[in-house]
């Protein structure tokens, strides 16, 4: 057991400093998307509705709902209109009430009202 | 029907199961056999000593199409033909000639078919619940019909007597742990008998698949067992690619093996972590699990993703690797388990614990139809990547790491030689060119038509998981979605031999080294 020991106290502290510091890997991490209200219209929203896989986009009339929550960073939808959708960078996403990871995006493009 | 004493090779065994051999050589072949038939066929298949029973399952048996019959499949690996041999029969009424019988490795799957089919082997045997949740009534979701009863709730019906009783342990088990249910029979210490429940983790994966793309069905075949999300995308994709008759490019299946090769090197450091926890190693639990979070690193840098999901997608894959990082991260990540490892098989108060503990016999693995580090480590070299060769390991071909003993630390060492060929592997797949591309999916698929001796657009598709072999079988209807996927992760062969391990002569203790050692997912097994 002495070998585990020194090998310990060696290899010294190891862990992230995270949140006191940002960790590096975080920046290598897939985020949730950002939406650019004036690049989205009711037929794109449609579309990217249809293509999250889960169901973390639904429109309401001339707002895209977009539950962080639910989404998985799978990239998709920016896949799909990389015009309208960016990567937000966001992953600190605990939030005290789920309602909260709930966004609400005006749908401002042309033709959208 | 004696025991055949030589591989009869695919020519043979069509001729046994009276069919002509293939027109092609493709790696799949399927061929129809009579319901009537399929006792003598499956005697004779069994008694080959070249053939495997890889998968049996269900289909069709639509609720809503009176009388609509079941399709039973049974997938055997030809694997010194370097082929796989579907067989195809069609069951009218409610009774199939029991398999399980002859195959004792069809017994979980005849409990699968009855419960999502409706179809019970002949002969009345009692079957066990390894799907679908006690609560599930008739109009529960299934694939087929309901059966006409409940299936047992037990493993079978066993009898404790004498000084032995029935103990209890699960489905929470501790945190961080799947939930499990441990049926286990024992005297004291002593593990007379183990039987496990799994269906508190089903999600009707295979049953939310239908109807959809197989693109969009992609998200949920990585999530049905996320520690195995490359190897079970692998052969999704590959299966539904041979039902489309597209081929991706080169450069992106060397992209798919080097994203494989990744998630066995993260499974296997993960496994030695567990193996440390279940022997009171913490200090040595810290070293391996340093080096998995290095590797989890490594993924996130290489692909973007910790667990390696969305690499694969239907034709390709959807990134290539950081070649730069995966070059500079990957030394030093392995170099951790290895320093890891070393240290380990100095330690004789923890290689103690894990020798001569779970044994299983090259017998019990070929009866049981084992796969991947567990099979291998009882000295069958038992290997999709080597059996079945397709690009890219056709050219980069791997060497086989086998055990002698069939204990945890045959087990162990195995895994530890995978590792090392993991390395090797990834350095060659990088040297020959590996990128993102994706074939263009037909966008007319309607019209295509399978090769010969295949029934239209199905497909099957397989990749070695870090667990081992994992097979995926999918039928696409005309507009090109999917009406039947089966996903069948090593896992669900893998834990059919866990029990049999666990009675090997172990006590309870050895039950947690015995399960890091064998690193299987309730997810896989209950998807």
């Amino acid at each position: 057991m002495a070998l585990w020991f020194l090998r310990g106290l060696r290899r010294g502290v190891i862990t992230t400093r995270y949140p006191a510091r940002a960790d590096d890997s975080a920046t290598a991490l897939p985020t949730p998307p950002a939406f650019r209200p004036e690049a989205l219209t009711r037929e794109l929203a449609d579309r990217l509705c249809l293509v999250c896989p889960s169901w973390a986009l639904t429109r309401n009339g001339d707002v895209l709902f977009f539950d962080a929550g639910a989404c998985t960073a799978c990239g998709r939808c920016r896949e799909m209109a990389p015009e309208a959708v960016t990567t937000s960078g966001e992953f600190e996403l605990a939030a005290t009430n789920p309602a909260h990871l709930v966004k609400r995006i005006p749908l401002l493009g042309e033709g959208s009202s | 029907m004696t025991a055949l004493q030589q591989d009869p090779g695919l020519p043979g065994l069509l001729s046994l199961l009276g069919h002509d051999a293939p027109a092609g050589d493709g790696p799949v072949v399927t061929v129809s056999l009579a319901a009537a038939d399929l006792e003598t066929a499956v005697r004779r298949l069994s008694a080959a000593p070249g053939a495997r029973l890889a998968d049996v399952f269900g289909s069709g048996g639509n609720p809503a199409i009176d009388g609509d019959p079941v399709i039973v499949r049974m997938v055997w690996g030809l694997d010194s033909d370097r082929r796989y041999l579907i067989t195809e029969s069609v069951i009218e009424g409610d009774r199939y000639p029991a398999l399980s019988d002859i195959v004792p490795a069809a017994f979980a799957e005849e409990c699968e078919i009855y419960e999502q089919f409706g179809i019970r082997p002949a002969g009345g045997k009692p079957l066990n619940r390894v799907a679908l949740p006690p609560q599930a009534g008739p109009d529960f979701p299934r694939l087929g019909r309901a059966p006409a009863e409940q299936p047992a709730d037990v493993h079978a019906p066993h009898v404790v007597g004498g000084q032995a009783f029935e103990f209890p342990f699960g489905p929470v088990r501790q945190a961080g742990v799947e939930s499990l249910y441990y049926g286990l029979v024992t005297s004291g210490e002593e593990v007379v008998d183990l039987y496990l429940l799994t269906w508190h983790k089903h999600r009707g994966v295979e049953w939310r698949m239908r109807g959809r793309t197989p693109r969009e069905a992609l998200f949920q075949v990585e999530r049905a067992e996320g520690l195995g999300a490359v190897g079970s995308g692998w052969a999704f994709a590959a299966a539904t690619e041979t039902a489309l008759q597209v081929q991706p490019p080169d450069q992106a299946l060397r992209t798919r093996a080097i994203a494989l090769e990744l998630e066995r090197l993260y499974n296997h450091a993960a496994a030695t972590a567990a193996l440390c926890q279940s022997t009171g190693l913490a200090v040595g639990q810290a070293a391996a699990e340093i080096a998995l979070e290095r590797l989890l690193r490594l993924n996130a840098a290489t692909f973007g993703h910790r667990y390696l999901f969305g690499v694969i997608d239907i034709g390709g894959t959807r990134s290539g690797p950081d070649a730069a990082a995966l070059r500079r991260e990957l030394p030093g990540a392995y170099g951790e388990l290895r320093r890891a490892a070393d240290a380990l098989l100095g330690t004789n108060s923890f290689l103690d614990r894990l020798e001569a503990t779970g044994i299983l016999t090259p017998e019990a693995a070929r009866r049981l139809g084992l796969v991947g580090p567990v099979a291998r480590a009882t000295g069958l070299a038992v290997d999709a990547r080597a059996d079945h060769p397709a690009e890219p390991y056709a050219g980069h071909p791997p060497v086989v790491a086998t055990g002698e003993g069939g204990d945890v630390l045959a087990r162990f060492r195995v895994m530890l030689a995978e590792a090392a060929e993991s390395v090797r592997l990834i350095g060659d797949l990088l040297e020959a060119g590996a990128g993102p591309g994706r074939a263009d999916l037909p966008d007319d698929v309607i019209s295509r038509t399978g090769p010969s001796g295949n029934t239209g657009r199905t497909g099957l598709g397989w990749a070695e998981s870090s667990r081992g072999e994992a097979l995926a079988w999918v039928s696409l209807d005309d507009g090109g979605r999917i009406t039947r996927a089966r996903l069948r992760p090593a896992s669900v062969r893998n834990w059919r031999g866990f029990d049999d391990a666990c009675r090997s002569q172990n006590v309870f203790t050895d039950i947690p080294i015995i399960e890091a050692s064998f690193w299987l997912t309730v997810a896989g097994t209950s998807r």
